[in-house]
């Protein structure tokens, strides 16, 4: 699982069509599609769709799309699943998919604001 | 929709998480303040916590000034033969120190030279080099600052409150947390505790995050997550709430981002629940 921030090479494919990796075999290696909209006025992300391990927890993912943004320090991402709640940051998106994914990706919202205080 | 609840709002989120703790047995209840209607939602957990602690020792100076000082005594000036046999003994000791010098310095040519030829056996000699690398290592740090971090993992005892705060008309989060012998921990100790994806937020403004309160209902101190900017982070997702028409748990939602802060986890099975609830509602009005 590679939980790094540093590396994020692996979400940054530039997927304008639905890729999942069939050409992994092993389930635990497979990607699964994740869909970004921004909610509000945070900035939108050129790429929308990624193809992330299952095994990426919401903290690393909402570090990747805060790099990627360019966020500053003060400024705290969210990210809502179904607009309904926020995942624990160590939740792995292979699991919220496999709960609330649908059409073959999971939606993600999120959303920047100075969070706390 | 309004984005500032009402206490009644507060109150029928709040039995609405209660039905679904007891379904999942998350240990959440709802405790009445004495001779007033208000009441809380209550949760204790135990858990395991890094706390951080840095120590930083000062310098440590060996210097030659503070321990050297000249000492005069005036005593009666040694007659010849004395001064003689002080010479003489001074004397010896400098010629021993120089041979115990040698002696050493010959002891480290052979060292190297040892080193050398094991070096022409790498697989053996790999460990030595290292150990006898680092033992030099510390030799030269003996007069630099130190300066190291202590993880302390701790068992520790929370207690989470659910308050409805009239001011801001959103639940507010009051917590405190003890350690197994029964103390309660420090203001720095919490913001320690803090989760990883928070801290750098946390850093640049730790006071008006979490700060250290007296609990409106009972009076004790706790520790509070500052519900200002509630609003801000809850706007979007009551916002689509309302645009698709789903019912959404206020209290829920709002803890499901502030609780990760303090480690309270809340399960995804809440929102399974919550998502197979209102499917449930759906087909029903079908």
């Amino acid at each position: 699982m590679s939980d790094s921030a540093e590396s994020p090479t692996e979400p940054q494919k530039e997927d304008s069509r639905p890729t999942t990796d069939d050409s992994a075999a092993n389930d635990e290696k497979k990607k699964i599609d994740v869909l970004l909209k921004a909610v509000g006025d945070t900035p939108i992300m050129k790429t929308k769709k990624w193809a992330v391990d299952r095994g990426r927890t919401v903290q690393s993912l909402s570090q990747f799309i805060s790099r990627f943004l360019k966020l500053d320090a003060n400024e705290q991402l969210f990210i809502y699943v179904n607009q309904a709640f926020a995942p624990s940051p160590d939740q792995e998106v292979g699991a919220l998919f496999d709960c609330f994914g649908s059409d073959g990706k999971l939606v993600l919202h999120y959303c920047k604001s100075q969070a706390w205080g | 929709m309004s984005l500032c609840m009402q206490e009644e709002t507060f109150h029928h989120c709040c039995q609405h998480l209660l039905q679904l703790s007891q379904q999942l047995r998350d240990g959440w209840s709802w405790e009445s303040a004495q001779g007033c209607l208000e009441g809380y939602l209550k949760k204790t957990v135990v858990r395991s916590a890094v706390i951080k602690s840095n120590h930083v020792w000062d310098k440590t100076e060996t210097t030659s000034d503070s321990a050297s000082h000249t000492s005069c005594h005036p005593h009666e000036i040694l007659n010849f033969k004395q001064l003689l046999n002080v010479f003489y003994i001074v004397f010896s000791v400098c010629i021993l120190h120089i041979y115990l010098t040698y002696i050493l310095y010959l002891h480290s040519v052979c060292s190297d030279l040892y080193n050398l030829f094991l070096q022409s056996f790498p697989d053996a000699s790999c460990d030595d080099d290292t150990i006898t690398s680092k033992i030099a290592d510390d030799d030269d740090d003996d007069d630099e600052v130190h300066i190291e971090s202590e993880d302390i993992c701790q068992v520790l005892q929370y207690e989470y409150h659910i308050l409805f705060s009239c001011s801001y008309s959103t639940p507010v989060l009051y917590f405190r947390a003890f350690t197994q012998e029964g103390r309660s921990l420090l203001l720095e100790e919490v913001w320690n505790s803090v989760h990883p994806n928070f801290r750098q937020r946390l850093q640049n403004s730790p006071l008006s995050t979490i700060s250290q309160e007296e609990h409106p209902l009972l009076g004790q101190p706790f520790f509070k997550i500052h519900p200002c900017r509630t609003e801000e982070f809850m706007r979007p997702v009551l916002q689509a709430a309302h645009d698709q028409s789903r019912p959404v748990n206020f209290v829920l939602t709002w803890l499901s981002v502030v609780g990760p802060l303090v480690g309270l986890d809340v399960p995804l099975k809440y929102s399974i629940l919550l998502q197979s609830e209102a499917n449930t509602r759906d087909s029903e009005s079908d």
